[in-house]
């Protein structure tokens, strides 16, 4: 069973990037300005989305915001995959005091809560803007993967390629860049992607929680932050339409990371 | 028990002690490291009106002035002995605190661990059995797109259904207030974030069962089991599913602090008086002792988990009769 | 009577880059209590032919054309429900590689003792044991109470296929198809698993279609020999006949 190209999911994911880069035609209005007169308006045809309970119009907010939940999605994913990567081929290639040590220093990281790892984290920076949050959410995101990452390069480390190459007179970093990493490609961009699959979630549930960017940020999560006040409201463009871009994001994100994540098993069923 | 079992016990204990050691060490230093003032979580608004001296006095009668390794050597040392402190916030011993909250997590984890397991087998089974049959693909497709809902997002959507349109269920607490809990009420207010819970990670896990049955299903002993005259049913529930059982227990054992640790976003939304709630509250306002102890529950118990987890490979999977590749165990270097 | 016969067999395998035909009007017999031998290259499709006639084939395997009867009766049209009451029953198949073959999860005894609750319902829990302790013998496995409780990984090659052998007896089959079922073993276990085979046919009487690319094996166990090059059965006799005149396959 081959697998088809998830051109939907592109298409889309690319349009939701393109257009929240270049939001500026797409906003009909400034979506920082709190126009005091029309709070909690329901969608129409001046505020296509319908407007919060600051008076600021969703649908210019989605494109803004959605900017930065991407950015923050990307930028957190690029430094947890770095780590993981790094720890785990080290922890792979290195010897096996090294690796344990890594490895327990990783799982006892696993065990901190990740709430308060988040908040110490963010703690120590100080302030709560996108680059901060990105770099918090990154530290607190690469655990998982390494050690997945920990586990092939050893299973690589033990097949008869590497161990030909070796035995050819390859030194330790011609064996890392020319054999392992070729290897490890396919399922680290399968990874990379889910990170920024985990990323952005984890930036709209810790904006949510008023742990992440602040209500004045515009973002997908800090919009629904407000949501809680909106169910009182029956305000349900509130909640519903940030809601909906996320969850969209986040399906072709994951179809493009099963994409890659290669074709099925190529032998066949022997269910019959 | 023979000697070298003993030896490995005691060698997994002493691991296991040391690890809750550490992690006491780790979360002790990282919730001082967050901004704001404990005084803030126990005199509340109060604080701004105190004076200077009176701030020192109170932060000396907290222990807050000694310097670090003595809190930490203090708090240690009462801890041995059960007694975890005060709550900032709610002003009473922490264990009582806890208490109160434990149950209902447990209640809506543990339910919810119990029902996301039970159902991804199944989910899994069906799957696999009809493979890449319409089916499968539409359970797979409804699978993916329902487990990229955020959870805070779906218990948002279910309270704004059922709650605020319908107004069929409840929509925060554990029981009514003043209801005393009884099974209908309970039932009623855990029906929601249970929904949610078992929604947000189903899929994952369903998906986990289906693609290792998939895998066993084209082993070479699958066709001998045919040709023995069993069903193709028959051979997937009784020897793929056997192949698949060791890592399903496992994954089990490390999904376990996942589920009931994570469950704080459902139980913000819901305002369900669990851990996750308390966890969130001593994060934020810095209830220290409070933090402490509800850190080291949910840490432990991952710690737990993950030895189980190793564990249950290296015993209840015949194939690993040779060494598997458990973090920092024995294989060769490279 | 021919206890199994083949007539214009042929079958296609349809995957994505095209139709792939394994066999090729594919047609014999086989008889009561002989042993024929199947030879040819790999890839020449003696597996298919054994898959197929047990109907083991993949989903994007068909059969396109022929009959198969066993004992003068038809089952080519027979549907799955029907073959399995076959499988295990009249037929039975050992497997090249019985590492594999064997399912890594569960001990000897109780896979050999699956075979004979579903050959033998009737049996009690105590005969069932009885039965696997005495196919466990018959194949030449020693200490059989213990052997039963091991797992796969914990036998030889040679261990495994015997108890490979034990399942494929289990089924107190008319016709065993042993489908390269010494090729993964080395010699001395070759031989005497092939040694084994006979004195089975001589004590139970079953037909046996011994699938081989080594001639010397089918020299030395076979009745008839059938050849086999690019899924076309081209020359089929008896094994004097096929070796005398030193065919090069």
């Amino acid at each position: 069973m081959k697998k088809k190209f998830p051109v939907i999911s592109l298409l889309t994911l690319t349009a939701i990037v393109i257009l929240g880069l270049a939001c500026s035609p797409m906003m009909t209005k400034d979506p920082l300005y709190m126009d005091l007169a029309h709070c909690n308006e329901a969608p129409g045809k001046e505020f296509l989305f319908g407007t919060d309970e600051m008076g600021r119009d969703i649908f210019s907010m989605i494109w803004y915001g959605g900017r930065i939940s991407l950015t923050v999605g990307f930028l957190a994913a690029l430094i947890s995959t770095m780590l993981a990567v790094l720890v785990g081929s080290v922890s792979g290639c290195a010897s096996a005091r090294i690796d344990g040590v890594l490895m327990r220093l990783t799982e006892l990281i696993l065990s901190v809560p990740g709430l308060l790892l988040t908040v110490s984290l963010q703690a120590v920076f100080g302030r709560a803007d996108v680059y901060s949050l990105s770099v918090v959410i990154g530290l607190t995101g690469w655990m998982g993967m390494a050690k997945v990452v920990r586990t092939e390069v050893v299973q690589l480390g033990n097949t008869d390629f590497v161990l030909a190459a070796k035995c050819l007179g390859g030194r330790f970093f011609h064996v890392l860049f020319r054999h392992l990493a070729p290897n490890l490609f396919p399922s680290v961009l399968f990874m990379a992607v889910m990170h920024v699959r985990n990323a952005i979630v984890a930036e709209a549930a810790l904006s949510f929680m008023g742990l992440g960017l602040p209500v004045e940020v515009v973002s997908w999560g800090s919009m629904l932050s407000l949501a809680e006040r909106a169910l009182f409201s029956h305000a349900w463009w509130i909640i519903v339409i940030p809601g909906m871009f996320l969850t969209g994001t986040l399906l072709c994100l994951t179809n493009l990371g099963e994409y890659m994540r290669g074709s099925a098993n190529k032998r066949h069923s022997n269910l019959g | 028990m023979t000697n070298r079992h003993l030896i490995k016990m005691v060698n997994n204990i002493g691991k296991f002690l040391i690890s809750v050691l550490v992690l006491s060490v780790l979360v002790f230093t990282l919730s001082r490291l967050a901004p704001g003032d404990p005084l803030y979580a126990y005199y509340g608004e109060r604080v701004e009106k105190m004076s200077v001296e009176e701030q020192d006095q109170a932060r000396e009668r907290l222990g807050l002035q000694a310097p670090l390794f003595t809190q930490y050597v203090r708090w240690l040392q009462r801890a041995v002995h059960g007694d975890f402190g005060i709550s900032y916030q709610y002003k009473t011993d922490v264990k009582e605190v806890i208490a109160a909250g434990i149950v209902n997590t447990l209640l809506l984890g543990g339910l919810g661990f119990v029902l996301i397991f039970a159902l991804a087998l199944f989910l899994g089974l069906f799957c696999a059995w009809r493979e890449d049959r319409l089916a499968d693909r539409v359970v797979c497709r409804i699978g993916t797109v329902t487990s990229c809902i955020p959870e805070f997002w779906l218990s948002l959507l279910l309270l704004l259904i059922f709650s605020v349109w319908l107004d069929w269920l409840p929509s925060s607490g554990a029981y009514a207030a003043g209801g005393g809990g009884s099974l209908p009420d309970r039932a009623a207010h855990l029906v929601l974030p249970l929904s949610v819970v078992v929604l947000g990670h189903l899929w994952y896990y369903a998906f986990q069962v289906r693609n290792r049955l998939l895998e066993e299903v084209r082993a070479d002993y699958v066709l001998l089991a045919r040709m023995k005259g069993l069903s193709g049913r028959r051979v997937l529930y009784r020897h793929c599913l056997r192949g698949a059982l060791p890592s399903y227990l496992s994954m089990m054992a490390i999904a376990l602090p996942h589920i009931l640790g994570g469950t704080y976003v459902v139980e913000t939304v819901f305002s369900y008086p669990g851990i996750g709630k308390l966890a969130y509250e001593s994060a934020r306002y810095q209830d220290y002792n409070l933090l402490m102890v509800v850190s080291l529950l949910t840490g432990t118990l991952v710690i737990l988990c993950n030895l189980t987890a190793r564990l249950v490979n290296e015993r209840i999977d015949p194939r690993m009769g040779v060494r598997s590749v458990s973090a920092g165990g024995e294989v060769r270097r490279l | 009577m021919d206890v199994l016969t083949v007539k214009n067999l042929s079958v296609s395998f349809f995957r994505t880059e095209g139709e792939i035909e394994a066999l090729k009007n594919v047609s014999f017999t086989l008889r009561e209590g002989e042993i024929l031998a199947v030879m040819g290259k790999t890839g020449c499709g003696k597996s298919v032919l054994c898959k197929s006639i047990l109907k083991l084939l993949p989903d994007i395997a068909k059969i396109k054309t022929g009959h198969i009867y066993i004992r003068g009766e038809e089952i080519t049209g027979y549907s799955e429900k029907q073959m399995q009451g076959l499988r295990g029953r009249f037929f039975s198949m050992v497997f090249q590689n019985p590492m594999t073959a064997l399912n890594p999860c569960m001990s000897v005894g109780e896979q050999i003792g699956e075979m004979v609750r579903l050959r033998r319902p009737e049996f009690s829990g105590r005969e069932r044991k009885k039965r696997v302790a005495e196919l466990m013998e018959l194949v030449g496995l020693d200490h059989a109470g213990e052997r039963a409780r091991q797992y796969p990984f914990q036998l030889s090659g040679g261990m495994a296929q015997r108890c490979v052998i034990a399942i494929a007896l289990a089924a107190e089959p008319a016709v065993l198809f042993a489908d390269e079922a010494t090729t993964a073993l080395d010699a001395t276990v070759q031989a005497q698993i092939l040694e084994l085979l006979l004195k089975l046919r001589e004590r139970t009487g079953m037909s046996i279609v011994l699938v081989t690319h080594n001639p010397g094996v089918a020299a030395r166990t076979a009745d008839r020999v059938a050849l086999m090059r690019d899924g076309e059965l081209y020359r089929i006799g008896d094994v004097e006949e096929i070796f005398d005149e030193s065919t090069p396959n």
